[in-house]
Order: structure tokens, then sequence, then C-alpha cells
């Protein structure tokens, strides 16, 4: 088994934020994940594609726990994932999270949204948790619409509410699920200049996406999986433009 | 900062997945043990539950049956005469193969439709059926179990037998049966009403028992569907007139109990039509619950007629359909495919609404549980709890069946919630 | 050359004209309606004229000649108050059961969910064996199985010294007020008001640092110790009273027909499998994604319920449950089978008492007109509030 050389780099930049060792993740007799082995250093953007059901969204949910691996470890920031409810949490509020169908809650405001967990889990004050609310929807540049309900603004305008709301836990790490997958065309640019912001100012991200533009401009590395597995991995100039393996040949032939 | 592009190396099987099957001991500890809380109330709720149910059962040991025993063919003919019922079991039976039929069709069609769009069908074996209808098959049982002669027990298998040979021949229907098929059932009832009442038979008002309950749930519903289709549409139409007389009998209807316009059927019909009309009860009967159903089917169909999406309108129109035949051919195909399992829902809902017609004085299969206590030999005894529970038997095996029926049904079409 | 075109309006003939047909289509409506109606009154006046019998109103007022029981009324009373007293019967078991029902179905159905298998497995089998039986068979099996079993007058049965049960009346412990209690519930509300500002000061807290506020527990303690402090300085004004049998009455507690508890008994259980299913089926409704989103967050699987799922499932699940309560309100009428003297059974027994079927029929049904009305003007506010926003 080679070792990632990109992980001895990051040993000596310091502790790896993710760790993913020999991982496996069973969906009944299915094997979603197959020996996943990844190392993710600070302020490091990894962007992970690959075709349909090859597990890139097993992957990242692994990290949060929202899916339980079978096998291998995960660890974040040095806490390991186990069956430890307390640490599980603890995980949690340190990642943020954004979906591909946003999620925000429909029933409270915007504000409500972004302010409900730093409230109610870190016990922020209302007043400093809304400021800090306010911040993060200037952030995504909608500030405007803090008072609005969710059904109320385009999908664009969600999934930008729905990136604030990650941030405002003030997460290590920003995980990302196919963020733009359910946008129009003509709002996916709105969100990427988002993330694209996000990780100029030295965010840890992790985005599985199909936006290969993003992959080229941002990422430091891009993973590419296939049948559960890791293929290839490497920076994005020598992963678009020479390719070691035959399958991400393949790939990257079918979509660019 | 990086080499190049690493590769890593991919494993050349893929492994089992770890073993996750719980021993009992464990699955005991995750259900019922898992926190100190949960410890305590399922020790707390077993007991009360193990109470009760030692009761129950002990009950049910102990009873005394002999008063559904005697009683059996009340609860199921009513006083339909000793003599004549060969019709009751001849038009059963009759129904039976309809039924095999139009299930032998179906099938035929759900294969044809897999073989199209190459998806697999497999077919449904005898063991199948059982574990579909096993709580239908209980309840037969258990009826059985009340006869004294061997007769019923044939008689049962007979009719069994006969639905499983329409089946066969269901199956051996062409495809193109599809436009006719439809027409099975209702040829089937219209020949089994025949066999009730016809050539010196019982004239309906004369219809008792179970065989009442049957009757008044199917032909409430046969009799319901086109006027709630009526006023579905004219609840839809752009003419005024035609929508407030829809909309005012709908809401109307809906918003008072069955038994008030039981009443009214039996009590003041007879003032609302001339000397020479006058009804029987059960004809009357019939009269409210066809007014009552055919109010909540114009609700459904409404919701079916709604989901359809305006664009298939447009689509005939575009074609140069006229509005009947776009309706017909269109529009109402697709209305009422999805609302088949709400449909079969107010099937049950009037089928246990039958019993009310107990309370206008028409001896049906709640009222016989009654009359059957009320019998010199029985009297007293409080025996209620008996045959209140075979009566409650019946009724429960006949809509949690049709429940689960509507449920596949609605797997099937995809419709329903998400 | 510009030539102007005047386009003749061209008239169709007048059987497609679409305007023509819609004129005459509601007419022809109309005249058919109409048609069938005027037969059905004319037969209606010959009829009740043949008979003898009032074709308006005025019967309201002559005796009711019916018999109600555990209740003063005589019956020289007009029909009128009769029917008052059938209507303050029918609500007896409305406003008493709708509350009970509510609290049975939302705790099964939320019971169905638990972790804990006896208890999910047990509120299943609940939920489908009442949901499937007709509530009429409920009602007789409450009535005649249960109620008609219970012991005698004579040998009325005793549980525990505070219930007195018999197969006529079912008697519960109840509360006599003596010198005092005036002061005693001012007190209670002096508590209330504490309690509410005790609530909104740990709201407040909460809203400036942020720490938990656990303003249910802060301002319920505060309220049980306002009542107690206020029992003691008011001298005990409220005891118990457990009713007693003396000779063939009841003294002391609630008392009541043994038919209105079989009846509420079994219409409560009926509709509260339905309110349990309503209620499993709206917290499931809750997308899975509007759940990750929570966990995402790190929220606590309590304030997950609270925060996110409840809140959705509650807005869900109105609606239907409404319609369960109306639902309900109509099954009373299902009450005349075992003698309740609710509004149907009154009626019934006034058509027994030569009074015109028609009207009074016609009564009963608008009498149930209101209630469903009501109820649903009720929902449709409620559905209003509750609306979540969306794109208008």
């Amino acid at each position: 088994m080679t070792a990632d050389t990109y992980t001895d780099a990051t040993q000596a930049a310091g502790e790896a934020m993710i760790q993913l060792e020999a991982v496996d993740k069973f969906f009944g007799d299915f094997q979603a994940l197959k020996d996943i082995n990844l190392s993710i250093g600070q302020q490091e953007v990894v962007v992970v594609i690959g075709p349909s059901g090859s597990g890139k969204s097993t992957l990242i949910r692994c990290i949060n726990r929202l899916e339980k691996h079978d096998r291998g470890r995960v660890v974040v920031d040095g806490i390991e994932l186990t069956d430890d409810v307390k640490m599980i949490q603890v995980v949690r509020r340190e990642t943020g999270m954004v979906f591909q169908q946003f999620n925000l809650f429909p029933h409270l405001t915007v504000i409500e949204n972004v302010t409900l967990a730093p409230r109610n889990v870190r016990h922020i004050a209302k007043q400093e948790a809304e400021d800090l609310a306010m911040t993060m929807l200037t952030r995504v540049k909608i500030p405007e619409q803090a008072h609005k309900f969710p059904g109320q603004l385009s999908g664009g305008q969600q999934q930008r509410v729905a990136i604030a709301r990650a941030l405002a836990m003030q997460p290590k790490v920003m995980l990302f699920d196919e963020p733009t997958s359910a946008l129009d065309p003509e709002m996916i640019k709105e969100v990427l200049d988002v993330m694209e912001e996000l990780a100029q100012s030295g965010m840890t991200m992790i985005v599985v996406t199909h936006e290969m533009g993003f992959a080229r401009a941002v990422a430091n590395r891009v993973v590419f999986m296939s049948d559960g597995q890791i293929v290839e991995v490497g920076t994005p100039e020598h992963f678009f433009t020479d390719p070691q393996e035959d399958r991400t040949k393949l790939f990257l032939s079918q979509i660019l | 900062m990086i080499g190049g592009p690493t590769a890593v190396a991919t494993p050349e099987t893929s492994e089992r997945p770890p073993e996750t099957k719980l021993t009992p001991g464990e699955w005991v500890r995750k259900n019922l043990f898992s926190t100190p809380l949960n410890s305590l109330v399922s020790i707390l709720f077993g007991a009360g539950l193990l109470y009760l149910l030692v009761g129950v059962v002990g009950f049910f040991i102990t009873a005394d049956y002999q008063i559904i025993r005697v009683n059996l063919a009340n609860f199921v003919v009513g006083r339909f005469p000793r003599d004549q019922l060969w019709r009751p079991v001849f038009a059963t039976g009759i129904l039976s193969v309809a039924v095999g039929l139009t299930a032998g069709g179906l099938t035929i069609r759900a294969e044809a439709l897999a073989r199209e769009t190459g998806s697999t069908f497999r077919r449904s074996t005898p063991g199948d059926w059982m574990r579909r209808f096993w709580p239908l098959l209980l309840m037969i049982a258990v009826m059985l179990a009340f006869t004294t002669t061997v007769t019923p027990t044939l008689v049962s298998l007979g009719v069994i037998g006969s639905g499983v040979v329409g089946n066969y021949l269901g199956r051996l229907l062409p495809a193109g049966a599809r436009r006719w098929g439809w027409s099975i059932p209702l040829l089937g009832l219209a020949v089994a009403y025949l066999a009730l009442s016809g050539f010196g038979g019982l004239d309906w008002n004369q219809w008792s028992g179970l065989h009442l309950n049957l009757f008044l749930t199917v032909a409430g519903i046969v009799f319901a569907f086109p006027l709630g289709l009526a006023l579905a549409l004219g609840r839809r139409s752009t003419l005024p007139t035609v929508r407030a007389i829809s909309v005012t009998y709908i809401e109307f209807i809906r918003g008072v109990p069955l038994i008030t316009l039981l009443f009214m059927a039996i009590f003041a019909l007879g003032f609302l039509l001339p000397e020479e009309l006058r009804p029987g009860n059960v004809t009357r009967a019939l009269i409210a619950i066809t007014m009552f159903e055919a109010a909540y089917i114009a609700e459904i169909v409404r919701g079916g007629l709604q989901g359809v999406p305006s664009g298939q309108v447009e689509a005939a129109q575009a074609v140069g359909l006229t509005p009947w035949k776009t309706m017909r051919l269109v529009v109402l195909p697709q209305a009422l495919r999805h609302t088949i399992p709400a449909m079969v829902g107010q099937f049950i809902s009037l089928f246990k609404d039958t019993t009310l017609v107990t309370i206008v004085g028409l001896t049906d299969l709640l009222r016989v549980s009654n009359q059957a206590n009320a019998q010199p030999d029985f009297l007293g005894q409080g025996l209620h709890f008996v045959t209140l529970a075979f009566v409650g038997l019946i009724f429960w095996v006949g809509s949690y069946t049709m429940s689960r029926e509507a449920r596949r049904i609605e797997r099937r079409l995809g419709v329903g919630e998400r | 050359m510009t030539a102007t075109l005047h386009p003749m309006p061209v008239r169709p003939p007048f059987w497609r004209d679409l305007r023509v047909i819609r004129v005459v289509t509601q007419l022809a409506a109309v005249v058919v309606v109409g048609l069938v109606v005027a037969w059905l009154w004319n037969n209606l006046t010959t009829n009740l004229e043949a008979r003898g019998l009032p074709m308006g109103f005025e019967f309201l007022d002559g005796p009711a000649g019916v018999n109600i029981a555990d209740n003063e009324f005589r019956p020289s009373q007009p029909v009128r108050d009769a029917l008052f007293v059938g209507i303050k019967n029918t609500l007896a078991l409305v406003v008493a059961g709708i509350p009970l029902l509510t609290v049975i179905g939302i705790v099964v159905g939320v019971s169905r969910l638990s972790a804990n298998w006896l208890v999910a497995k047990s509120a299943a089998v609940f939920v489908e064996l009442l949901r499937n039986l007709p509530p009429l068979l409920i009602i007789f099996f409450v009535f005649n199985a249960v109620i008609l079993e219970l012991p005698g007058l004579s040998e009325s049965w005793s549980p525990f010294g505070l219930l007195v049960i018999n197969n006529r009346r079912i008697s519960v412990l109840g509360f006599t007020a003596s010198v005092g209690v005036g002061w005693f519930w001012v007190l209670v509300l002096v508590g209330l008001l504490i309690a509410f500002v005790v609530w909104r000061w740990r709201t407040r807290r909460f809203d400036d640092t942020g720490e938990p506020h656990h303003r249910v527990l802060w301002a319920g303690g505060v309220l049980l110790v306002a009542v107690v402090v206020a029992y003691m300085l008011t001298g005990r004004p409220v005891r118990i009273s457990l009713p007693a049998l003396e000779g063939r009455r009841i003294e002391g507690g609630y008392s009541g027909l043994g038919a209105y508890f079989g009846v509420l008994a079994a219409l409560v259980l009926y509709t509260s499998s339905h309110i349990a299913e309503i209620v499993r089926g709206s917290i499931q409704a809750v997308s899975q994604g509007q759940v990750e989103a929570a966990d995402a967050l790190s929220l606590s699987p309590f304030q997950r319920l609270r925060f996110v799922v409840l809140p959705q499932a509650f807005r869900i699940a109105i609606p239907p449950i409404i319609n369960q309560y109306l639902n309900y309100t109509k099954n009373t009428s299902l009450a005349i089978a075992i003698g309740y003297a609710e509004i149907t059974r009154i009626v019934n027994q006034a058509i027994g008492n030569a009074n015109p079927a028609p009207q009074m029929i016609l009564i009963l049904m608008l009498i149930y007109l209101v209630f469903s009305l009501t109820i649903s003007a009720v929902s449709n506010v409620v559905n209003r509030r509750l609306r979540i926003v969306g794109r208008t």
C-alpha cells in the first residue's frame, strides 16, 4: 500500500486536520467505501470528484458521523469518531456541512436559522449571535434577507444562507456535499464565488462537486473516486493535464 | 508542494461486511434495556402488559362459545330462509370467480407491462397469497371452527377453489381485454344479485346479517360513484349555478352525521314521496348511504382531478380533442388512478359505517349480536363480550385486509406520500 | 394606400355559440333541480296535510313528552327546551372528549416511535386494533360488555375508596369549596402572574447571556410553590370530596351516567387511534434532510426535536387532527344506540312523540351543520396562522 506522499508533507507542517485510515463502509451487502486512506491538512481545500455511486458523499458524511464507518479510523482534529456520543457532538461542532438540498429550516427566518445553533449549543447571547449572523450573511452577500423566510428566497440565496448557517458555528472544517447540484445554472456562480472567497480566507474545505472549473481554480488537491475507492489524488495542474490511472482518464474524457 | 499525482493501490476483492446480526441476548439489551430509564419502562410496562394478556387470553380460553355456534347462520345471512341457502353460496361462488378473473387479468397486464419496460415480474405463489391474506384465512378458519357439520367447510373450499379457477381463466384472457375487462366485476355483481333475488329469491329489503352489511357497502359505492363523479365535475365547472349546487350539496352532506341521513330516509322519506312510492327499509338506507358517500367520493375525485397537471388538458386541446373527450380519455383515467388508495379507504369507512343501520332498526351483523344475547337461552349471561368479539373480528379482518391492499396498491402505483 | 380594416364580428349560429350554451346549460340545471325540489315539496305538503301534521315550526313550543335521564327535565316542558338539553349533553361529550383524545393520541403516536420495543409495539397494536373497528361496535362493546357488567347499585365497587362504580353511574372524586376559596383563587392568580414574570426573566437571561433558560422548570416550580402557599394561607379551602353510596343515591364527588362514560371512553379510544397515526405520520414526514442538518449543526437529539422536528410536524398534523375533531363530534350521534340523551336521541324521541319528522330532522341536521362549520372555520384560521411562509 503506497502511502500518500502528501501526508509526509503535512506531518511536517503539523497534525493533519482530518485523517481517514483504512475506512470501509457497507450498506447491507454493498460496499460503498473500500479501504479509504486520506489525510487532509489545515487550510487545505480538497475537491472530491467521481461518477455517481462512487462513494463521494458517503466519504464526507462519515467525517461528521452522518454515516457510521464500519472499519478503519476516522480522526477529526485529533478526535477519533467512535460510538462515544459526546465526542461525536464535539466533532460536529467543529465541522460545518452544506447540503445539496440546502435543508434550511422552513419555519424559521434566515437569521433564526443562522443563530439557532450558536445560541443553543455554544450558548452565545442573543445580540452577539445576531451580530455574528449578520457578519456571516454579509460575507455571503445577502444581509438584507435576514428577516425573510427560506421559502421566499431563490435557490442560490438559500444555499448561501446554508453556508452562513454552517459558518456561524465557526467550524474548523467545512464540508460541502454537491452544493450546486440542485441549483439553476445562473445561480451556481454566486455560490461558487462565496466558496472561493472562503477558501482564500484559509478555511479547511472538502468539497464534493461536479464543477471542474472550481476544482481547477481553487483546489489544493483533487481526489478522484470510483466504485468506493480513491483512484487517484493530485494537484489540479497534474490531475487535469496528466492523469495517471486509466479510470481517471476515462472519467475526464467524458466530462471535459 | 507535492510530487506528481499519486495512485492508490486498489484491493483485489471486496470484503464481507462486518457481522451485524444480533444475538437474542443482545437484541433484548438493545431494544429493552439500553438505558436505565428504558429498563424501568420495560419492566413496568412489561408487567402490566403481561397481566392484561393473561386476563384476556384466559377469558377467551374459558369462554362459552355456544352462543356463536348456535347463531352462526344468523350472523352470516340473518333470516335468509334456510332452505334457500344455496343462493348466497352460489352468489359468493360467482363473485369469487369474478374476483379471480379480474386478478388473473391484472396479472397478465402487469406481466406484459414488465416485459415491455424490461423489469422483472414474479408470479405470486400460493405461499405468497397465504402470507398476504393470512388474517382473512384465519378468520374463515375461526368461523368454520364454530360450524357443526362439514358442509360449510366444503362450501368454503369450493368458493376459494372457484376463485383459483377464475384466476387461471383470467390469465388466459387476451391482453386487449383491458377495454371491457372492468365490466367483469360488475357482471359478477349482477349475476350474484340475480341468484339472490331472482327466480323466487329474496328481495333485498329482506336481507340481513353480514350479508346486508356487504350488500350495503358494495351497492353504496357502486351507486354513489357516478353521483360523486358528477358532483366533482360540477364543483370544478365554470358555470356558477352548477358549481353552487355541487358545493352546497357536498358541504351540507359532509357537515352532518350519517345517522341523520338515515333518520331522514327511514322517517321522513315517506313524506317526500307520493303515496304509491313507499320503498322498503333497506332501499331507504341505501338511498341515505348513496347520498352520503357521493359527497365524500366527490371530494376524493376532486383531489385526483387537481393532481392532473394542467399541461395535460392543454396538450389535449392542442391536439383537437373536445372537452368531453379530453375528460374521458386524458384527464379521468389519470385522475382516477391516483384516487384508488383514497377510494379503498372510503370503501373501508363505508363498510364500518354500515353498522349504523342497526340504529334505525335494520338487522345487520351488529344487531344480530344484540339479538343473540336476547335469546332466552343466552339472556343475561354476559355473553356480549363473546359475540361482540366475534363480530369485531369479522369487521377488523375486513378493514385490515383492505387497508393492506390499499397500501400495496399505493406502493405499486407510486402515489401517496413521497 | 392604407385601408383600415373593420373586422366584422362573426356571430356563430346560436347552437354552437359558447355563451349561449353556457347560459342555456345553467338554466337547464336550475330548472331541473327546481322541478325536482318542487315535486318533493309538493309531496311533503300533501302528506303532512293528510296526516294532520303541522307545516311550520310551532310545535317547538308544544310539550316534548320525553323523559331525559339524569336531568330535571319534565315532559311537559316545550320541545325547544328538550333540544337545548340535548345540545348541552352533546357538548358535554365534545368538551370532555377532545382534550382527552388529543393527549392520548399524541402520547400513543410518539410512543409508536419509541426506541423501546415493547412500548413501540404496544402502541402499534393499540392503533391497528382500534382503527379498523367500527366506532359503533366499540361503543356497544364498552357499554354492553364492560359497563353493564359492572356490579349493581347495592354492590357498587369502590376501589381505594376513591371511586364508586356501578352499572348505572360512575362517580369519581370531586372537590368541594368552602370559605376562603375566593382568596385562594386570587392568590393562585397572583402566583400565575409571578410565574409569567419568571418565564420572561429566564427568557431575557437566555437572550443576554446565552445560558440555558430552563424556563419551564422555573415557572412551573414557582407556580407550584404559589399554589401550595395559597392553599395553606387560606386555610385549606378546597377539600377532596369522595363519593359515597347513601341508600340509593351517591353523595359527593362528580357523578355521571354509565352511558356517558361509556360513549366517552369508546369514542375517545377510537378517535385517539386515528390521532396517533396522524402524529406518527407527521413526525416521519419531516424530511431526513432536516434531521441531518440539525445533526450537522451539533444540536442534541432533544434540541433537534424541539427546534426542528416538532414545529414542522405540528404544522403538518394540525389540519388532519382538526378533521378528526369534526369526525368525533359527528360520531357522538352514535350515543343514541345506548340511550345517552344527546341531541340525536332527543330528536328521535321527540319524533316518537308525534312531533313532525321532516322538521325535526332538519333541525337536527342544522345543529350538526353549525358544529361542523364552526370547527371548519377554526381550522381555516389555524391553518392560515401556521402557514409556512413561501414565495408569494
